[in-house]
């Protein structure tokens, strides 16, 4: 949080002036602070302002035991949480060696995959509703709605799941839980195709995207750009596939990348996407074996001294964690690397002269989550 | 049982008999004849009034219901049977809410805006033929004033972006006024073809020249579209809400606003959709006239059809940005309108 | 690359304080000063092309500040980390927000968070916290209008 002004009004020109775009904006997606420095409409600089809320989340957590962090991870990054328990259960499965059945694995990688379709689905939403296309919303909460309750009937909860335990899982899957998974297979592809025909392909949103926030794909990977917004820059990189965790090995699925690095590739990389978790889901759901879904876990977990550091790829990208421990059942030093955070940092070198409505396309086309940019 | 249906088919005669019976009396009397007029004028003018609003509770409730049956929701359906009193009840709420003049708004444009606003789009109405001899104001004019009053609209949202003293508001403001300034142009070639067509400014004159189902939306299909799209955009509806751009701007030029003079820019909004469409169906699809039906029915009909569109758009399209905009007016607009004029009056010439 | 051979190429162009092997992983620490040239190299010569996060911990016992820096490979596809010990009192170190930009924010939240100076950091000001509150992450702060729950 800055409490000094970052640009000097002093120093502006006749033409400038400063424009605060938020704390509390419409489409800053949470408690996000943009300050604009215009030219008309023109964006001639910028300069972000985050730690609205800030909820030091790494110190809470060195003063939790292990199995208590679990829930804090679903709320760094509410629309994927079950990939975050999974980028921290992973650290702590990898420093105290605990090897996970298979069937856990699968499961796993369908609920996650699930999440990040949902966590796409609402993205998709807001960035209608940024443009000023109302509809859209409604048509991927249809289908959000199907997989939130799938996810609910296996964890019990619809947003933050704190599904994961170190080693498995709690509880097996319900018994309906693949029925509904093949019904949403079976038509889900079908319902992509009309959301692109709806907003992605519509001619006033190409027109408004493409071309515009150009990011090349030297400057993503400089600021640490990842997941979906590095890819839409034309950079096959992805953590399922360049680091592969858990068993993504086993599946056939291909990075979606993008051509140009513009707004509009990243838009379309993400669409493309759901269409690739959604073969995952398919491959995953006939090839998940019978057996355990629970590793031999120590009653107390108190892993060895030394470090870990794990990532995943979440909805908005790389997710990792970093643990230090020193021998006790709380971690010594635990720091979340969240994708939103380098996403948010590039914002400025790709707005630069483009118009405010501009600024609203961009941002959305990043996919940010305050909270983990805040933690 | 004949007078009622006579009102409804040919309302011109009875209500000039009315006149011209009232008059008589009136004399009889000894009274001078011009507060008759004016007492006559008082009756008009509420009656448009009452027009205006119940037309205005009817097409928001209209298009929150378009717009649910689109998002596949049910829309408003607690208020009333089917939620028919919802918009009575937002009206309530919006008149016994506090009205906030915020500290740092200059007072005299604040509060003069809605007014500016609304007024226009209330002095149309009286120009608009409703049915056969249902017209308030059969003016010689009638088109021109009706594109000289409606352009009063662009100082008020200027007094509101000014006035409310909020950088938001400001844009907005600048927005819509070169908005509704660059899309006014293709606007009045368009209807200036149709006065080519129709030879008279008047609108009772517009419709019977469309009479025997010669409707202008045929021969001037160009020009119905580029009215449709131009239209949409001088009432700064979706897409071409940026005034108002609620992801960008917070909510333009009406950011500041509460209780009832909030009420008057959204009367405001829908009482302009309302006519845009009752001026497209006039002058493109034949006003009035129709079969079986009463004329002042076939008429709300059209204008509800041509509502209808633009709301269906509203609902479909994301938002166009400002360049664009602006591009889309000079460089696709105009010289469209432009061309679709200089063939009308060429084919007007040789035929 | 397995971690030996990162070792040995780092090892022949810069010093290497101190190197262990964690969970397959180099460690290699190195001093205050060279921070910027083993980035740098790390870098451009050995195709860390990515920044993963910069951050410290807070040894207390040993009274150091120890800074993180994680980098990883999209060609090798291998991680290598570089920590630096500072001292707890006074901990200084140049910024190397010239070789990646993304080293900005999170320089500017290790600063606020455990008091690390950066030197020549083009925008040294807070990211995450207001005014008022300093260095939270160290071990020993304690926050002035903290009450503790009462026990149940």
């Amino acid at each position: 949080m800055t409490t000094k002004a970052p640009f000097e009004l002093e120093k502006l020109s006749n033409d400038e002036y400063i424009l605060n775009m938020g704390p509390q904006h419409p489409s800053t997606h949470g408690v996000l602070r943009i300050i604009l420095k215009l030219d008309g409409e023109v964006v001639k600089d910028l300069y972000c302002d985050v730690g609205y809320i800030h909820s030091s989340v790494e110190k809470m957590c060195e003063n939790k035991k292990y199995e208590m962090i679990m829930p804090y991870t679903d709320r760094l990054d509410y629309l994927s949480a079950v990939n975050y328990n999974w980028g921290y259960a992973l650290a702590v499965e990898k420093l105290m060696g605990i090897t996970v059945p298979e069937r856990a694995e699968y499961i796993r990688v369908m609920l996650a995959e699930l999440n990040r379709i949902m966590s796409h689905l609402l993205w998709y939403s807001a960035y209608g509703m940024d443009v000023g296309a109302l509809t859209p919303i409604m048509y991927a909460f249809r289908e959000r709605e199907e997989v939130i309750d799938m996810i609910e009937g296996m964890t019990g909860g619809r947003l933050t799941h704190n599904a994961f335990r170190f080693g498995g899982f709690r509880n097996d899957l319900p018994k309906d839980f693949m029925d509904s998974l093949k019904k949403f297979i079976g038509h889900f592809n079908d319902k992509i195709d009309e959301y692109e025909a709806l907003l992605i392909n519509n001619i006033i949103l190409t027109a408004r995207t493409i071309g515009v926030g150009v990011l090349s794909k030297e400057t993503a990977i400089n600021y640490g750009v990842t997941g979906p917004s590095l890819r839409g820059s034309n950079c096959a990189i992805d953590l399922r596939k360049t680091a592969p965790y858990s068993i993504y090995e086993k599946f056939d699925f291909k990075a979606c990348v993008g051509k140009n690095g513009d707004t509009w590739d990243r838009l379309k990389v993400r669409m493309d996407e759901m269409r690739e978790s959604t073969k995952i889901l398919k491959q995953a759901m006939e090839g998940i074996p019978a057996g355990d879904i629970m590793a031999k876990v120590p009653k107390i977990i108190k892993p060895a001294p030394g470090e870990v550091y794990t990532k995943v790829e979440s909805a908005r990208g790389e997710f990792g964690v970093y643990i230090v421990s020193d021998g006790t059942d709380k971690p010594y030093r635990i720091k979340f690397r969240s994708p939103s955070f380098s996403n948010l940092s590039v914002l400025k070198e790709i707005t630069i002269g483009s118009k405010i409505a501009d600024v609203v396309a961009i941002m959305g086309s990043l996919d940010l989550v305050i909270p983990e940019i805040d933690r | 049982m004949e007078l009622i249906k006579e009102l409804l088919y040919n309302s011109g005669k009875p209500l000039g008999e009315l006149y011209t019976w009232a008059h008589g009396i009136w004399a009889g009397w000894g009274a001078p004849p011009f507060l008759l007029d004016l007492i006559f004028q008082i009756v008009i003018g509420v009656a448009v009034a009452a027009v205006v609003v119940l037309n205005a509770l009817w097409i928001i409730y209209y298009d929150r219901k378009l717009s649910a049956l689109m998002q596949i929701r049910k829309g408003p359906n607690r208020v009333g049977p089917l939620g028919l009193l919802q918009t009575i009840a937002d009206t309530v709420k919006l008149m016994i809410k506090e009205d906030i003049n915020p500290k740092a708004v200059d007072i005299f444009s604040f509060w003069i805006a809605p007014l500016i606003i609304f007024i226009p789009t209330f002095a149309v109405f009286l120009v608009l033929p409703f049915g056969k001899g249902l017209i308030p104001a059969d003016l010689n004019i009638g088109i021109l004033y009706v594109v000289a009053i409606t352009g009063l609209t662009v100082i008020g949202i200027l007094a509101a972006g000014w006035g409310s003293n909020n950088k938001y508001s400001l844009i907005g403001g600048l927005r819509s006024a070169a908005q509704i300034v660059s899309y006014e142009i293709p606007m009045m070639l368009v209807i200036l073809s149709i006065v080519l067509m129709t030879g008279s400014m008047k609108m009772s004159d517009i419709v019977a020249a469309q009479s025997h189902y010669k409707w202008f939306v045929i021969p001037q299909i160009i020009g119905f579209i580029v009215f449709l799209i131009v239209g949409n955009a001088e009432i700064n509806r979706a897409p071409f809400d940026l005034p108002e751009a609620e992801s960008e701007l917070v909510a333009g030029f009406n950011t500041e606003y509460s209780a009832m003079k909030f009420a008057f820019f959204y009367l405001a909004e829908y009482t302009n959709l309302f006519l845009t469409s009752a001026i497209a169906a006039t002058l493109f699809l034949g006003g009035w006239e129709g079969p079986l039906l009463p004329p002042i029915v076939w008429f709300f009909i059209k204008t509800y059809f041509v509502v209808t569109i633009l709301m269906w758009i509203r609902w479909t399209f994301p938002r166009i940005r400002v360049d664009h905009l602006m591009e889309f007016s000079w460089k696709y607009m105009l010289p469209i309108a432009l061309l679709n004029l200089v063939i009308t009056a060429i084919v007007i010439k040789l035929v | 690359m397995i971690f030996t051979e990162i070792l040995d190429k780092l090892k022949a162009k810069h010093e290497v304080l101190e190197s262990k092997e964690d969970l397959g992983v180099l460690n290699a620490w190195v001093s205050a000063k060279k921070i910027k040239e083993v980035i740098g190299f790390l870098k451009n010569d050995m195709q860390f092309g990515q920044l993963s996060f910069v951050t410290a911990v807070d040894l207390m016992a040993a009274n150091n500040i120890e800074m993180v820096y994680r980098l990883f490979s999209y060609e090798t596809k291998s991680d290598v980390v570089i920590k630096v010990k500072l001292d707890r009192a006074k901990p200084e170190i140049e910024t190397i927000t010239s070789i990646f930009s993304t080293a900005d924010w999170h320089e500017r939240e290790t600063s606020e968070m455990f008091g690390v100076k950066f030197l020549n950091h083009p925008d040294p000001n807070r990211l995450l916290l207001p005014d008022g509150i300093d260095m939270p992450l160290r071990k020993d702060f304690k926050c002035a209008d903290m009450t503790p729950l009462p026990k149940v």
